[in-house]
């Protein structure tokens, strides 16, 4: 057995085909296929128990799939016929654990020189690496404390310098952030897509948290039960989800059931009219059109208005039945035909609650679903 | 490789398990001539003989339900007093707790022998200066058999079911009473039933340790010949000639119901507790118990009085007697109890012999079941599950009955080493398994799994891995394990008994036949010897421990 070699800081390229992988009789991944570009930055997004990080383990190796096949920079290292399965230590990879997975009973310096000295470098030029790798995650100073003595975002810089150090051709982030505070989590979220850019490697990363996923992805794969719901680009799946899931799992968003009304379209878009017999204009982004349709509106897509704005479509009396002061915004809770909606503002001229308004969509922003 | 290594290992341990007990199966089936091996023929007689036994098994059940009762009760009492109300003091108390259980089972029953005999105990003595008539107690009983096994028994029931009460969410009762609930009520609707499986657990616990103790019965009730199930299969293997068969099944029935009572309590664990168990450590909210703590702290203090101090002191104050009276006399104090033990070679070699295969046990033990509990908990190896079940069989076994098994397996085995320190060395390494794994399998379970993952993914080979990570995380574990397992073997009993040749002698059959053929206070002064040696050599150990366990890493 040959040791692992300290990478060339070469970009690898993930190929995942019809991944699935079983906890006894429980499919955890069925069937999911997707690929990652070399130097690109892909998050698996979706809740709890979606499969997300149980893909991202079967990629590191430490979960062993059923079938389907994984490939890195071309080579298989899992398949299921022939059969092909190479141990996590033999493939390149790095990881940031969510528990941080920091070695208690070694000093920071240790945890991150750990991979160098598996793979046999000389000490000078370990010591080197490592005093580097901490000035990155501004941990420089602290190289001779004892890991036990961290706190938990010391811990979260010491795991990423430990995952970087060795240049591994991928990195893998199972949801690193999600053990921190709130304000802590924004600032490292940035840090480390600061850290992406600058080391220009290919990195997986895998989360629960919509903005992170937003802020720090190339591309976003969203995923329920083990399948992929979307994949697209931060925008896209964001402005464009496909379905009611996406819609409501990324951001908050309005469904508006309706039947088509083919006769009314003009200019491109599709026109719906709700059971309410509210007529609401759309846009399909290619979309197929069905007999009874879904229009999503972001609850920030949707704008108040005292008075009637002149030669706008979808404009609709309604009447606000709840405003809720959040800080940065405020949320409104109005009737609109008998139906509720929920309607976020940044508070200028806040309406008072009973006091019947105007809302006003652009159609560009009632998207068609697709289911 | 790695995988073919672990399950070799582990298919090696089993057999060692398995292979004593299929023994002891296939000579409670043997119905020809008793001592002939292998078996002249099989069937049922002996099993349909043993009704003959009936007031055995009686014995056996009234002791253990008696001890059980008196057990599970001192383990509440003081488990309430020590984790739920503000009794001065009680963190000292929690640590004088484990006393009981290291002062052990067969140095109570000689102890209390010399407080509580009929005729000749102290506190008898004594009554009868004061104008009793007759005796005071008497621990010749049953009942007075069961409280020995009771007392020190507690602090196993203490440990269950304090755990039990430490570990119950405080907002569970604070939720009731927030919701209008005064204490009694609280205590009656929220308290108790969210304990109670927790101490039906410990109690189903204790019932099966009680069917199968040993020294107590021995030591108390053979000069009486009252016997229980233990010690009746002692007395058929012991005498001339030897009934094998019929201890044999004996050793079955017990085994068949201890087996059931493991699977009950396995059952009651892993169902009942709910809600108290969640893993989360929990700061238990303390009951104020205003005047009531100073009579709380009194009978947390008497219990370990009677179960730690008293015995102690008696055995203390027979070993420099001349002739163990309660009464002291000038001239009859001497220290020749302890030069004789102590120029005994038979004494001797018995207590190196037995530090010897404590030092032994531990240390192999260690290394054996360190890499069985990290295959068990860690690997995911397939048909670990089984090999854990397996491993964990010698804990429903009364330790007399396995080595009564052994006893045969290892008479026919073709390497002579019946009759040698090996075969007790092998005896130990078997009945000790549960608790090495369990004590090892305690730390393993609690090292997150991604601290050995996160070596793997920088690239670490599995070896690496083991000796960089693994085993510097484990080591607090290991040193427990090992000051566990030492413990046990120099004090083992049951499986010694049987299977110490006449040139291995170990300390613990010698003291018991020592207590039988020579003089008591000579008996009291090799008790007091052998927990002398224990203790220094556990606080030679600790100090060493304690500085690994709080500097983890930092000597590396």
């Amino acid at each position: 057995m040959s040791a692992p070699v300290v990478g060339s800081g070469r970009k690898a390229s993930i190929e995942v085909r019809d991944l699935v992988v079983r906890y006894g009789k429980v499919a955890a991944v069925r069937g999911v296929s997707f690929t990652v570009a070399a130097g690109e930055h892909l998050t698996l997004l979706g809740p709890s128990g979606c499969g997300k990080t149980t893909t991202l383990r079967a990629i590191a190796g430490l979960e062993q799939p059923e079938s389907g096949e994984i490939r890195i920079d071309g080579s298989p290292v899992f398949s299921s016929s022939p059969r092909v399965q190479v141990p996590p230590e033999k493939r390149g990879l790095s990881m940031v654990f969510q528990s941080y997975a920091i070695w208690p009973h070694m000093t920071v310096f240790d945890n991150v020189a750990y991979g160098l000295r598996v793979r046999k470098l000389p000490a000078a030029e370990i010591a080197e690496r490592v005093r580097g790798a901490l000035e990155l995650v501004q941990m420089g100073d602290l190289a001779a404390r004892s890991a036990s003595k961290l706190s938990g975002g010391q811990q979260q810089r010491v795991a990423l310098a430990r995952a970087f150090v060795f240049s591994p051709s991928v990195l893998l982030f199972d949801e690193p952030l999600s053990n921190l505070d709130a304000k802590l989590r924004a600032e490292m979220r940035l840090e480390i897509k600061e850290l992406q850019r600058r080391l220009d490697i290919t990195s997986v990363y895998v989360t629960h948290d919509l903005e992170e996923a937003l802020a720090i992805s190339d591309r976003i794969v969203v995923m329920r039960d083990g399948v992929i719901e979307q994949m697209g680009t931060p925008n896209e799946i964001y402005d464009l989800p496909r379905n009611t899931f996406v819609a409501d799992f990324v951001g908050s968003a309005n469904l508006i059931r309706g039947r088509h009304r083919p006769d009314l379209e003009r200019d491109g878009l599709v026109v719906l009219e709700t059971a309410a017999g509210d007529i609401v204009h759309g846009t399909a982004f290619g979309r197929r059109v069905g007999p009874e349709a879904l229009l999503s509106i972001r609850t920030v897509h949707v704008r108040l208005s005292r008075a009637r704005p002149a030669g706008a479509l979808n404009v609709w009396p309604a009447t606000v039945r709840r405003r809720v002061f959040q800080g940065d915004f405020t949320q409104y809770h109005v009737d609109w035909s008998g139906r509720s909606l929920v309607i976020r503002e940044v508070a200028t001229d806040p309406v008072a609650e009973g006091e019947t308004v105007f809302l006003v969509v652009e159609p560009r922003h009632c998207v068609l679903l697709e289911d | 490789m790695a995988r073919l290594v672990s399950l070799a290992v582990g298919g090696a341990a089993a057999v060692l398990v398995l292979y004593p007990i299929f023994f002891l199966l296939q000579a409670s089936l043997s119905v020809g001539d008793p001592q002939a091996r292998p078996p002249e023929a099989y069937g049922l007689d002996n099993f349909a003989d043993l009704p003959r036994y009936g007031h055995i098994f009686a014995n056996t059940v009234t002791v253990a339900v008696a001890a059980t009762v008196m057990a599970v009760l001192f383990g509440f009492i003081m488990g309430w007093i020590l984790s739920r109300t503000n009794v001065p003091g009680r963190a000292a108390l929690e640590q004088l707790m484990a006393l009981p259980y290291y002062v052990t089972p067969l140095m109570g029953a000689l102890a209390w022998s010399l407080i509580g005999s009929p005729s000749g105990g102290f506190l008898n003595q004594l009554w009868r200066a004061l104008g009793g008539d007759g005796h005071l107690i008497d621990v010749t009983t049953p009942y007075g058999i069961a409280w020995v096994m009771a007392l020190f028994e507690g602090s196993v029931a203490f440990v269950m079911i304090g755990a039990v009460m430490k570990s119950m969410d405080p907002a569970l009762e604070e939720a009731s009473q927030v919701l209008g609930a005064g204490r009694l009520r609280t205590m009656l609707r929220i308290t108790l039933p969210l304990v109670l499986p927790g101490v039906l657990g410990a109690a189903i616990f204790v019932f099966a340790e009680m069917l199968g103790s040993f020294s107590a019965a021995l030591v108390l009730g053979l000069p009486n010949r009252f016997y229980v199930v233990t010690t009746a299969m002692y007395q058929l293997v012991s005498q001339y000639p030897p009934q094998f068969p019929r201890a044999a099944a004996m050793g079955v029935s017990l085994f068949a119901v201890m087996f059931a009572m493991v699977y009950v309590y396995r059952r009651v664990v892993s169902r009942g507790n709910y809600v108290t168990i969640t893993g989360k450590a929990f700061r238990p909210r303390v009951m104020s118990v205003g005047r009531l703590r100073w009579p709380l702290l009194a009978v947390g203090a008497a219990y370990l009085g009677v179960a730690v101090v008293l015995p102690i002191v008696a055995l203390l104050y027979a070993s420099i007697q001349r002739l163990a009276t309660a009464f002291p006399k000038a001239g009859n104090f001497t220290l020749e109890n302890y030069r004789t033990a102590l120029s005994l070679d038979a004494v001797r070699s018995a207590l190196w012999n037995s530090l010897l295969l404590g030092v032994g046990t531990a240390s192999l033990g260690v290394l054996i079941m360190g890499f069985l509990a990290w295959m068990i908990y860690r690997s995911r190896l397939p048909g670990v599950g089984v090999i854990e079940y397996v491993l964990m069989f010698p804990q429903a076994v009364p330790r007399l009955v396995f080595a009564f098994g052994m006893l045969w397996a290892w008479l026919i085995f073709p390497i002579p080493i019946y009759g040698t320190l090996w075969l007790l060395l092998i005896a130990y390494l078997t009945v000790f398994l549960p608790l090495g794994l369990r004590t090892i399998s305690g730390v393993i379970l609690q090292i997150d799994r991604s601290l050995e993952e996160s070596a793997q993914m920088c690239g670490a080979s599995w070896s690496y891995r083991l000796r960089t990570v693994t085993m510097p995380l484990l080591r607090p574990g290991l040193i427990a394990a090992w000051l566990l397992l030492f413990i046990a073997s120099v004090r083992e009993l049951g499986a010694s008994i049987l299977l110490m040749g006449p040139h291995s002698k170990v300390i613990t059959p010698a003291i018991v036949e020592s207590w039988f053929s020579t003089s008591t206070e000579l008996t009291a002064a090799m008790a007091l010897l052998q927990t002398l040696a224990v203790a220094v050599a556990l606080v030679l150990l600790f100090t060493v421990a304690r500085r690994a366990i709080q500097h983890p890493g930092e000597g590396a």
